[in-house]
Protein backbone atom coordinates (compact mmCIF):
# COMPACT_ATOMS: atom_id res chain seq x y z
CA UNK A 1 0.00 0.00 0.00
CA UNK A 2 2.86 2.39 0.74
CA UNK A 3 4.12 1.77 -2.78
CA UNK A 4 0.71 2.89 -4.00
CA UNK A 5 1.07 6.03 -1.93
CA UNK A 6 4.50 6.71 -3.40
CA UNK A 7 3.00 6.32 -6.85
CA UNK A 8 0.59 9.17 -6.11
CA UNK A 9 3.48 11.58 -5.78
CA UNK A 10 3.46 11.87 -2.00
CA UNK A 11 5.05 14.01 -0.75
CA UNK A 12 5.10 16.87 -3.22
CA UNK A 13 3.60 20.31 -3.68
CA UNK A 14 1.35 18.81 -6.34
CA UNK A 15 0.10 16.18 -3.92
CA UNK A 16 -0.83 18.80 -1.32
CA UNK A 17 -2.48 20.96 -3.98
CA UNK A 18 -4.52 17.95 -5.05
CA UNK A 19 -5.35 17.17 -1.41
CA UNK A 20 -6.68 20.70 -0.85
CA UNK A 21 -8.65 20.58 -4.09
CA UNK A 22 -10.33 17.30 -3.14
CA UNK A 23 -11.04 18.44 0.42
CA UNK A 24 -12.70 21.63 -0.82
CA UNK A 25 -14.65 19.97 -3.61
CA UNK A 26 -17.68 19.84 -1.32
CA UNK A 27 -18.00 23.44 -0.03
CA UNK A 28 -21.14 22.60 1.93
CA UNK A 29 -19.19 20.06 3.97
CA UNK A 30 -16.63 22.72 4.94
CA UNK A 31 -19.36 25.22 5.77
CA UNK A 32 -20.89 22.65 8.09
CA UNK A 33 -17.55 22.18 9.84
CA UNK A 34 -17.29 25.94 10.29
CA UNK A 35 -14.70 28.64 9.84
CA UNK A 36 -11.02 28.05 10.51
CA UNK A 37 -8.09 30.44 10.56
CA UNK A 38 -4.83 28.56 10.64
CA UNK A 39 -1.49 28.27 8.89
CA UNK A 40 -0.20 24.72 9.30
CA UNK A 41 3.23 23.52 8.25
CA UNK A 42 3.57 19.82 7.42
CA UNK A 43 7.13 18.64 7.93
CA UNK A 44 8.21 15.31 6.46
CA UNK A 45 11.57 13.91 7.50
CA UNK A 46 13.01 11.53 4.91
CA UNK A 47 15.00 8.42 5.75
CA UNK A 48 18.24 10.30 5.02
CA UNK A 49 17.26 13.04 7.44
CA UNK A 50 16.35 15.53 4.73
CA UNK A 51 13.38 17.65 5.71
CA UNK A 52 10.67 18.78 3.32
CA UNK A 53 8.03 21.26 4.50
CA UNK A 54 4.67 22.04 2.94
CA UNK A 55 2.19 24.72 3.93
CA UNK A 56 -1.58 24.53 4.22
CA UNK A 57 -3.73 27.60 4.81
CA UNK A 58 -7.17 27.38 6.39
CA UNK A 59 -9.01 30.62 5.71
CA UNK A 60 -12.68 30.82 6.59
CA UNK A 61 -14.33 27.95 4.73
CA UNK A 62 -11.43 27.53 2.34
CA UNK A 63 -8.33 25.37 2.39
CA UNK A 64 -5.42 26.09 0.07
CA UNK A 65 -2.01 24.57 -0.39
CA UNK A 66 0.85 27.01 0.03
CA UNK A 67 3.29 24.67 -1.70
CA UNK A 68 6.71 23.60 -0.50
CA UNK A 69 8.98 26.05 1.24
CA UNK A 70 12.34 26.06 2.89
CA UNK A 71 11.83 28.79 5.48
CA UNK A 72 8.91 28.24 7.91
CA UNK A 73 9.19 31.85 9.08
CA UNK A 74 8.40 33.16 5.63
CA UNK A 75 5.26 31.01 5.55
CA UNK A 76 4.34 32.20 9.03
CA UNK A 77 3.16 28.82 10.27
CA UNK A 78 1.34 28.82 13.59
CA UNK A 79 2.05 25.14 14.20
CA UNK A 80 4.07 22.42 12.53
CA UNK A 81 3.06 18.78 12.31
CA UNK A 82 6.31 16.89 11.92
CA UNK A 83 7.35 13.25 11.63
CA UNK A 84 9.27 10.65 9.64
CA UNK A 85 8.15 9.84 6.13
CA UNK A 86 7.31 6.26 7.11
CA UNK A 87 4.66 7.52 9.53
CA UNK A 88 3.19 9.87 6.94
CA UNK A 89 3.13 7.18 4.30
CA UNK A 90 1.51 4.73 6.69
CA UNK A 91 -1.17 7.31 7.50
CA UNK A 92 -1.92 8.05 3.85
CA UNK A 93 -1.94 4.32 3.06
CA UNK A 94 -4.37 3.67 5.90
CA UNK A 95 -6.70 6.41 4.69
CA UNK A 96 -6.47 5.14 1.13
CA UNK A 97 -7.36 1.66 2.28
CA UNK A 98 -10.26 2.60 4.55
CA UNK A 99 -11.57 5.77 2.93
CA UNK A 100 -10.82 7.67 6.14
CA UNK A 101 -8.28 7.28 8.93
CA UNK A 102 -8.97 4.39 11.26
CA UNK A 103 -8.70 4.89 15.01
CA UNK A 104 -4.94 4.54 15.19
CA UNK A 105 -4.23 6.82 12.23
CA UNK A 106 -6.12 10.03 12.97
CA UNK A 107 -3.94 13.11 13.29
CA UNK A 108 -4.67 13.26 17.00
CA UNK A 109 -3.89 9.59 17.57
CA UNK A 110 -0.59 9.87 15.72
CA UNK A 111 0.53 12.98 17.57
CA UNK A 112 -0.82 12.66 21.11
CA UNK A 113 2.32 10.99 22.46
CA UNK A 114 4.61 13.16 20.28
CA UNK A 115 5.43 10.06 18.28
CA UNK A 116 5.41 9.19 15.45
CA UNK A 117 4.06 12.67 14.64
CA UNK A 118 4.50 15.74 16.78
CA UNK A 119 2.78 19.12 16.93
CA UNK A 120 5.37 21.86 17.38
CA UNK A 121 4.61 25.54 17.95
CA UNK A 122 6.41 28.48 19.50
CA UNK A 123 3.07 29.75 20.75
CA UNK A 124 0.74 27.37 22.62
CA UNK A 125 -2.16 29.25 21.02
CA UNK A 126 -0.90 28.01 17.65
CA UNK A 127 -0.60 24.50 19.04
CA UNK A 128 -4.13 24.68 20.42
CA UNK A 129 -5.45 25.59 16.95
CA UNK A 130 -4.50 22.06 15.98
CA UNK A 131 -7.22 20.96 18.41
CA UNK A 132 -9.66 23.81 17.71
CA UNK A 133 -9.85 22.71 14.08
CA UNK A 134 -9.38 18.98 14.63
CA UNK A 135 -12.36 17.92 12.54
CA UNK A 136 -11.45 20.22 9.65
CA UNK A 137 -7.85 19.00 9.68
CA UNK A 138 -8.97 15.38 9.70
CA UNK A 139 -11.37 16.07 6.84
CA UNK A 140 -8.46 17.51 4.85
CA UNK A 141 -6.19 14.53 5.37
CA UNK A 142 -9.02 12.03 4.89
CA UNK A 143 -9.10 13.33 1.32
CA UNK A 144 -5.76 11.53 0.84
CA UNK A 145 -7.66 8.53 -0.42
CA UNK A 146 -9.26 10.63 -3.15
CA UNK A 147 -5.82 11.85 -4.24
CA UNK A 148 -4.67 8.24 -4.50
CA UNK A 149 -7.77 7.25 -6.49
CA UNK A 150 -7.24 10.11 -8.90
CA UNK A 151 -3.56 9.40 -9.44
CA UNK A 152 -3.41 5.61 -9.71
CA UNK B 1 -43.05 58.02 40.55
CA UNK B 2 -42.20 55.96 43.60
CA UNK B 3 -43.62 52.48 43.28
CA UNK B 4 -43.98 50.07 46.18
CA UNK B 5 -43.36 46.42 45.48
CA UNK B 6 -43.62 43.54 47.91
CA UNK B 7 -41.25 40.63 47.31
CA UNK B 8 -41.71 37.94 49.95
CA UNK B 9 -41.56 39.75 53.27
CA UNK B 10 -39.60 42.71 51.86
CA UNK B 11 -41.18 45.97 50.81
CA UNK B 12 -39.16 47.56 48.04
CA UNK B 13 -39.54 51.16 46.95
CA UNK B 14 -38.07 52.21 43.66
CA UNK B 15 -38.51 54.67 40.82
CA UNK B 16 -40.28 52.93 38.00
CA UNK B 17 -41.91 54.01 34.79
CA UNK B 18 -45.66 53.50 34.97
CA UNK B 19 -48.47 54.54 32.68
CA UNK B 20 -48.98 57.57 34.96
CA UNK B 21 -45.56 58.94 34.02
CA UNK B 22 -45.96 58.40 30.30
CA UNK B 23 -46.86 61.32 28.02
CA UNK B 24 -50.25 60.02 26.85
CA UNK B 25 -50.73 63.16 24.81
CA UNK B 26 -48.06 61.88 22.49
CA UNK B 27 -50.44 59.18 21.26
CA UNK B 28 -52.88 61.86 20.10
CA UNK B 29 -50.16 63.98 18.49
CA UNK B 30 -48.72 60.95 16.68
CA UNK B 31 -52.18 60.11 15.34
CA UNK B 32 -52.24 63.58 13.82
CA UNK B 33 -48.83 63.04 12.25
CA UNK B 34 -47.07 65.37 14.69
CA UNK B 35 -44.06 63.22 15.25
CA UNK B 36 -41.51 63.96 17.94
CA UNK B 37 -38.41 62.85 15.95
CA UNK B 38 -36.19 63.65 18.90
CA UNK B 39 -34.57 60.23 18.42
CA UNK B 40 -33.53 61.35 14.95
CA UNK B 41 -32.77 65.00 15.59
CA UNK B 42 -30.57 64.57 18.61
CA UNK B 43 -28.68 61.52 17.42
CA UNK B 44 -24.94 61.21 17.68
CA UNK B 45 -24.91 58.10 15.50
CA UNK B 46 -22.06 57.88 13.05
CA UNK B 47 -24.07 58.31 9.87
CA UNK B 48 -22.13 56.93 6.93
CA UNK B 49 -19.93 54.54 8.90
CA UNK B 50 -20.68 51.37 6.99
CA UNK B 51 -19.53 47.94 8.09
CA UNK B 52 -18.40 45.74 5.20
CA UNK B 53 -18.65 41.96 5.29
CA UNK B 54 -15.48 39.91 4.94
CA UNK B 55 -15.14 36.56 3.16
CA UNK B 56 -17.15 34.53 5.65
CA UNK B 57 -19.90 37.10 6.19
CA UNK B 58 -20.38 40.13 8.41
CA UNK B 59 -18.30 39.37 11.50
CA UNK B 60 -17.99 41.12 14.85
CA UNK B 61 -14.56 42.30 13.74
CA UNK B 62 -16.14 43.76 10.58
CA UNK B 63 -18.61 45.83 12.59
CA UNK B 64 -15.97 47.09 15.02
CA UNK B 65 -15.82 50.32 13.02
CA UNK B 66 -15.67 53.94 14.09
CA UNK B 67 -16.65 54.61 17.66
CA UNK B 68 -18.68 51.37 17.68
CA UNK B 69 -15.45 49.42 17.78
CA UNK B 70 -14.09 51.30 20.77
CA UNK B 71 -14.54 49.22 23.91
CA UNK B 72 -14.06 51.50 26.92
CA UNK B 73 -11.72 50.34 29.67
CA UNK B 74 -14.14 51.75 32.24
CA UNK B 75 -17.68 52.28 30.87
CA UNK B 76 -19.33 55.43 32.19
CA UNK B 77 -22.70 53.73 32.72
CA UNK B 78 -24.05 50.40 33.84
CA UNK B 79 -26.80 49.88 31.30
CA UNK B 80 -27.95 47.35 28.74
CA UNK B 81 -27.91 50.00 26.03
CA UNK B 82 -25.99 48.83 22.96
CA UNK B 83 -22.48 50.28 23.05
CA UNK B 84 -22.26 53.34 20.81
CA UNK B 85 -25.94 54.29 20.85
CA UNK B 86 -27.47 57.44 22.36
CA UNK B 87 -28.53 56.70 25.90
CA UNK B 88 -31.16 58.46 28.00
CA UNK B 89 -29.51 60.21 30.92
CA UNK B 90 -31.91 58.66 33.40
CA UNK B 91 -31.52 55.00 32.47
CA UNK B 92 -31.62 52.72 35.49
CA UNK B 93 -28.41 51.31 36.91
CA UNK B 94 -28.25 47.59 36.15
CA UNK B 95 -25.92 46.93 39.04
CA UNK B 96 -23.12 45.33 37.08
CA UNK B 97 -20.14 44.49 39.26
CA UNK B 98 -17.64 43.78 36.47
CA UNK B 99 -16.99 47.19 35.00
CA UNK B 100 -13.32 47.04 34.03
CA UNK B 101 -12.65 45.74 30.55
CA UNK B 102 -9.57 43.84 31.68
CA UNK B 103 -11.68 41.71 34.00
CA UNK B 104 -13.27 39.82 31.09
CA UNK B 105 -11.65 40.86 27.83
CA UNK B 106 -9.25 39.02 25.58
CA UNK B 107 -7.86 40.16 22.24
CA UNK B 108 -9.19 37.05 20.48
CA UNK B 109 -12.72 37.15 21.88
CA UNK B 110 -14.45 38.41 18.72
CA UNK B 111 -12.84 35.75 16.54
CA UNK B 112 -13.60 33.05 19.10
CA UNK B 113 -17.26 34.06 19.17
CA UNK B 114 -17.53 33.83 15.39
CA UNK B 115 -15.72 30.52 15.42
CA UNK B 116 -18.00 29.17 18.12
CA UNK B 117 -21.15 30.11 16.26
CA UNK B 118 -19.80 28.73 13.02
CA UNK B 119 -18.59 25.43 14.49
CA UNK B 120 -21.67 24.44 16.47
CA UNK B 121 -22.77 20.83 16.15
CA UNK B 122 -25.62 18.68 17.37
CA UNK B 123 -25.27 15.72 19.72
CA UNK B 124 -28.54 14.41 18.31
CA UNK B 125 -27.90 14.83 14.60
CA UNK B 126 -24.15 14.76 14.04
CA UNK B 127 -23.22 11.62 15.96
CA UNK B 128 -23.94 8.33 14.21
CA UNK B 129 -25.64 6.72 17.21
CA UNK B 130 -27.05 3.84 15.16
CA UNK B 131 -23.49 2.78 14.32
CA UNK B 132 -22.45 2.42 17.96
CA UNK B 133 -21.08 -1.13 18.20
CA UNK B 134 -21.84 -3.61 20.96
CA UNK B 135 -18.78 -3.55 23.18
CA UNK B 136 -17.18 -6.05 25.48
CA UNK B 137 -18.57 -5.47 28.99
CA UNK B 138 -15.23 -4.19 30.35
CA UNK B 139 -14.97 -1.58 27.64
CA UNK B 140 -18.61 -0.55 27.96
CA UNK B 141 -18.21 -0.11 31.72
CA UNK B 142 -15.05 1.94 31.21
CA UNK B 143 -16.59 4.12 28.51
CA UNK B 144 -19.70 4.69 30.62
CA UNK B 145 -17.65 5.68 33.67
CA UNK B 146 -15.59 8.10 31.61
CA UNK B 147 -18.80 9.49 30.09
CA UNK B 148 -20.26 9.87 33.59
CA UNK B 149 -17.30 11.92 34.82
CA UNK B 150 -17.31 14.09 31.71
CA UNK B 151 -21.06 14.65 31.80
CA UNK B 152 -20.60 15.70 35.42
CA UNK B 153 -17.69 18.10 35.01
CA UNK B 154 -18.73 19.76 31.77
CA UNK B 155 -21.81 21.46 33.16
CA UNK B 156 -19.82 23.55 35.63
CA UNK B 157 -18.25 25.24 32.65
CA UNK B 158 -21.77 26.37 31.75
CA UNK B 159 -22.82 27.20 35.31
CA UNK B 160 -19.77 29.35 36.02
CA UNK B 161 -20.07 31.77 33.08
CA UNK B 162 -23.85 31.82 33.53
CA UNK B 163 -23.37 32.84 37.17
CA UNK B 164 -21.22 35.80 36.15
CA UNK B 165 -22.76 36.85 32.84
CA UNK B 166 -25.42 39.15 34.27
CA UNK B 167 -22.79 40.95 36.36
CA UNK B 168 -20.68 41.92 33.33
CA UNK B 169 -21.09 45.42 31.96
CA UNK B 170 -22.93 45.39 28.67
CA UNK B 171 -20.23 47.47 26.99
CA UNK B 172 -18.19 44.25 26.97
CA UNK B 173 -20.93 42.58 24.96
CA UNK B 174 -18.57 40.60 22.74
CA UNK B 175 -17.10 38.87 25.80
CA UNK B 176 -20.61 38.20 27.12
CA UNK B 177 -21.63 36.74 23.78
CA UNK B 178 -18.61 34.46 23.75
CA UNK B 179 -19.44 33.22 27.23
CA UNK B 180 -22.98 32.50 25.99
CA UNK B 181 -21.49 30.23 23.33
CA UNK B 182 -19.51 28.48 26.02
CA UNK B 183 -22.70 27.83 27.99
CA UNK B 184 -24.21 26.21 24.89
CA UNK B 185 -21.04 24.22 24.17
CA UNK B 186 -20.93 22.79 27.66
CA UNK B 187 -24.61 21.95 27.63
CA UNK B 188 -23.93 19.94 24.49
CA UNK B 189 -20.95 18.18 26.10
CA UNK B 190 -23.07 17.24 29.10
CA UNK B 191 -25.72 16.02 26.69
CA UNK B 192 -23.43 13.99 24.42
CA UNK B 193 -21.69 12.13 27.25
CA UNK B 194 -24.97 11.43 29.00
CA UNK B 195 -26.31 10.08 25.73
CA UNK B 196 -23.21 7.95 25.23
CA UNK B 197 -23.56 6.40 28.69
CA UNK B 198 -27.15 5.46 27.95
CA UNK B 199 -26.86 4.55 24.26
CA UNK B 200 -24.66 1.49 24.79
CA UNK B 201 -26.74 -0.06 27.54
CA UNK B 202 -24.13 0.42 30.28
CA UNK B 203 -25.75 3.41 31.92
CA UNK B 204 -24.26 5.99 34.21
CA UNK B 205 -21.38 5.17 36.54
CA UNK B 206 -20.18 6.73 39.77
CA UNK B 207 -19.77 10.40 40.75
CA UNK B 208 -17.00 11.02 43.28
CA UNK B 209 -16.78 13.61 46.02
CA UNK B 210 -13.31 14.72 44.94
CA UNK B 211 -14.64 15.69 41.53
CA UNK B 212 -17.55 17.56 43.07
CA UNK B 213 -15.16 19.38 45.41
CA UNK B 214 -13.28 20.83 42.48
CA UNK B 215 -16.49 21.84 40.73
CA UNK B 216 -17.59 23.59 43.91
CA UNK B 217 -14.34 25.55 44.09
CA UNK B 218 -15.01 26.87 40.59
CA UNK B 219 -18.65 27.62 41.22
CA UNK B 220 -17.95 29.29 44.57
CA UNK B 221 -15.11 31.45 43.24
CA UNK B 222 -15.21 34.85 44.89
CA UNK B 223 -14.33 36.68 41.68
CA UNK B 224 -14.43 36.15 37.95
CA UNK B 225 -10.62 36.31 38.04
CA UNK B 226 -10.44 33.34 40.37
CA UNK B 227 -13.09 31.27 38.64
CA UNK B 228 -11.81 31.93 35.14
CA UNK B 229 -8.24 30.97 36.05
CA UNK B 230 -9.47 27.77 37.69
CA UNK B 231 -11.91 26.87 34.96
CA UNK B 232 -10.72 28.26 31.61
CA UNK B 233 -7.03 27.76 32.17
CA UNK B 234 -6.64 24.87 34.60
CA UNK B 235 -9.71 22.64 34.40
CA UNK B 236 -10.60 23.05 30.75
CA UNK B 237 -6.95 22.70 29.76
CA UNK B 238 -6.84 19.36 31.51
CA UNK B 239 -10.16 18.27 30.06
CA UNK B 240 -8.88 19.24 26.61
CA UNK B 241 -5.99 16.82 27.11
CA UNK B 242 -8.49 14.21 28.32
CA UNK B 243 -10.57 14.68 25.17
CA UNK B 244 -7.45 14.15 23.09
CA UNK B 245 -6.78 10.91 24.95
CA UNK B 246 -10.43 9.93 24.57
CA UNK B 247 -10.20 10.28 20.82
CA UNK B 248 -7.24 7.92 20.79
CA UNK B 249 -8.62 5.40 23.26
CA UNK B 250 -12.21 5.24 22.07
CA UNK B 251 -13.26 1.80 20.90
CA UNK B 252 -15.31 2.97 17.91
CA UNK B 253 -15.50 5.79 15.36
CA UNK B 254 -18.66 7.01 17.07
CA UNK B 255 -16.88 7.94 20.29
CA UNK B 256 -13.86 9.21 18.39
CA UNK B 257 -16.03 11.76 16.65
CA UNK B 258 -17.62 12.78 19.95
CA UNK B 259 -14.23 13.45 21.48
CA UNK B 260 -12.93 15.26 18.41
CA UNK B 261 -15.90 17.60 18.29
CA UNK B 262 -15.73 18.26 22.03
CA UNK B 263 -12.00 18.85 21.72
CA UNK B 264 -12.63 21.68 19.28
CA UNK B 265 -15.05 23.43 21.61
CA UNK B 266 -12.85 22.99 24.65
CA UNK B 267 -9.79 24.39 22.86
CA UNK B 268 -11.76 27.58 22.14
CA UNK B 269 -12.56 28.03 25.80
CA UNK B 270 -8.93 27.45 26.75
CA UNK B 271 -7.83 29.94 24.07
CA UNK B 272 -10.12 32.54 25.63
CA UNK B 273 -8.94 31.77 29.17
CA UNK B 274 -5.27 31.92 28.29
CA UNK B 275 -5.48 35.17 26.36
CA UNK B 276 -7.88 36.71 28.86
CA UNK B 277 -5.44 36.11 31.69
CA UNK B 278 -2.67 37.58 29.57
CA UNK B 279 -4.78 40.67 28.87
CA UNK B 280 -5.58 40.99 32.57
CA UNK B 281 -1.99 40.65 33.78
CA UNK B 282 -0.58 42.99 31.15
CA UNK B 283 -2.76 45.72 32.62
CA UNK B 284 -2.55 44.72 36.26
CA UNK B 285 0.69 42.79 36.83
CA UNK B 286 0.30 43.26 40.58
CA UNK B 287 -2.47 40.66 40.46
CA UNK B 288 -0.04 37.85 39.60
CA UNK B 289 0.35 36.64 43.21
CA UNK B 290 -3.43 36.38 43.52
CA UNK B 291 -3.64 34.25 40.40
CA UNK B 292 -0.78 32.06 41.61
CA UNK B 293 -2.69 31.53 44.85
CA UNK B 294 -5.88 30.55 42.96
CA UNK B 295 -3.97 28.03 40.89
CA UNK B 296 -2.02 26.68 43.87
CA UNK B 297 -5.32 25.71 45.40
CA UNK B 298 -6.89 24.44 42.22
CA UNK B 299 -3.90 22.31 41.29
CA UNK B 300 -4.02 20.55 44.64
CA UNK B 301 -7.58 19.45 44.07
CA UNK B 302 -6.97 18.58 40.44
CA UNK B 303 -4.01 16.47 41.52
CA UNK B 304 -6.38 14.37 43.59
CA UNK B 305 -8.15 13.43 40.37
CA UNK B 306 -4.96 11.73 39.21
CA UNK B 307 -5.33 9.39 42.18
CA UNK B 308 -9.04 8.76 41.69
CA UNK B 309 -9.83 5.28 40.35
CA UNK B 310 -13.05 6.41 38.68
CA UNK B 311 -11.00 8.78 36.53
CA UNK B 312 -7.75 6.84 36.04
CA UNK B 313 -8.96 3.27 35.53
CA UNK B 314 -11.45 3.75 32.67
CA UNK B 315 -8.74 5.29 30.50
CA UNK B 316 -6.34 2.46 31.40
CA UNK B 317 -8.93 -0.18 30.47
CA UNK B 318 -9.85 1.56 27.22
CA UNK B 319 -6.16 1.84 26.34
CA UNK B 320 -5.43 -1.80 27.10
CA UNK B 321 -8.59 -3.16 25.48
CA UNK B 322 -9.82 -5.09 28.52
CA UNK B 323 -9.64 -5.11 32.31
CA UNK B 324 -7.32 -8.12 32.33
CA UNK B 325 -4.91 -6.50 29.89
CA UNK B 326 -5.03 -3.25 31.87
CA UNK B 327 -4.18 -5.11 35.08
CA UNK B 328 -1.16 -6.58 33.36
CA UNK B 329 -0.07 -3.30 31.78
CA UNK B 330 -0.76 -0.96 34.69
CA UNK B 331 -1.56 2.69 34.13
CA UNK B 332 1.30 3.63 31.84
CA UNK B 333 -1.09 5.43 29.51
CA UNK B 334 -2.39 7.48 32.41
CA UNK B 335 1.17 8.47 33.30
CA UNK B 336 1.79 9.67 29.76
CA UNK B 337 -1.53 11.49 29.77
CA UNK B 338 -0.80 13.18 33.11
CA UNK B 339 2.62 14.35 31.97
CA UNK B 340 1.12 15.72 28.77
CA UNK B 341 -1.69 17.49 30.63
CA UNK B 342 0.71 19.21 33.01
CA UNK B 343 3.15 20.30 30.31
CA UNK B 344 0.40 21.72 28.08
CA UNK B 345 -1.02 23.55 31.09
CA UNK B 346 2.39 24.98 31.98
CA UNK B 347 2.91 26.17 28.40
CA UNK B 348 -0.42 28.01 28.53
CA UNK B 349 0.50 29.58 31.87
CA UNK B 350 3.71 30.83 30.26
CA UNK B 351 1.70 32.30 27.37
CA UNK B 352 -0.69 33.95 29.79
CA UNK B 353 2.26 35.65 31.49
CA UNK B 354 1.96 33.61 34.67
CA UNK B 355 4.87 31.16 34.58
CA UNK B 356 4.25 28.23 36.91
CA UNK B 357 7.19 26.04 36.02
CA UNK B 358 9.02 25.11 39.16
CA UNK B 359 6.33 26.36 41.50
CA UNK B 360 3.71 23.61 41.44
CA UNK B 361 3.48 22.14 44.92
CA UNK B 362 2.27 18.66 44.12
CA UNK B 363 3.71 15.31 45.19
CA UNK B 364 6.68 14.08 43.19
CA UNK B 365 4.77 11.02 42.01
CA UNK B 366 2.42 13.37 40.16
CA UNK B 367 5.01 15.85 38.88
CA UNK B 368 7.58 13.26 37.82
CA UNK B 369 8.74 13.87 34.28
CA UNK B 370 7.29 17.38 34.13
CA UNK B 371 8.76 20.83 34.64
CA UNK B 372 6.13 21.70 37.22
CA UNK B 373 8.02 21.17 40.46
CA UNK B 374 10.95 23.13 41.82
CA UNK B 375 13.18 20.08 41.77
CA UNK B 376 12.44 19.43 38.11
CA UNK B 377 13.31 23.01 37.28
CA UNK B 378 16.67 22.71 38.97
CA UNK B 379 17.34 19.49 37.11
CA UNK B 380 16.32 21.14 33.86
CA UNK B 381 13.44 18.93 32.80
CA UNK B 382 12.53 19.98 29.28
CA UNK B 383 9.21 21.60 28.64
Amino acid sequence: MIAVVAATGFPSAEWFASLSAHATSDPERLRTLGVADFRLAVEIVDTDGKVRTFGVIFDGYDITSAGEFSDPEVFGSEATLTGPIEAWQAMVANITEHGAADGLHTLNALSIADTPLKVVADDPMGRDKFFRYAETLQTLFDASGLVALART
Amino acid sequence: MVHQLRIGSRLIEEDVVTIATVDLGYIERAREGKFDLGWLRDSHAEWGIRARPSRVGLTLRDIAVGSYGEVPDHPPKRTMAPRGCDVDPDVPDMGYSINDKAEVWSDNVMELYEEAVSRQWSATRDIEWTELPELDADLEHAMCQLATVLSEVEMVAADFPAKWLWRINHDFVEAKMFLCTQVMDEARHTEVFRKRALAGGGGLGKAKAVVEQFLKVILDAQSYDEGSALMHLLAEGLVLSLFRAGELLSPSPVEKKIFRLCMQDEARHVAYGTMHLRYRLEREPALAPDFHAYLDRGEEIIAALFATPEVVEPTAILAAGSLKAAEEMGVGVSDILRTRMIEEYLARCDRAGLPRRGRMRLPEIILAGTSGGAEACVEGVAS
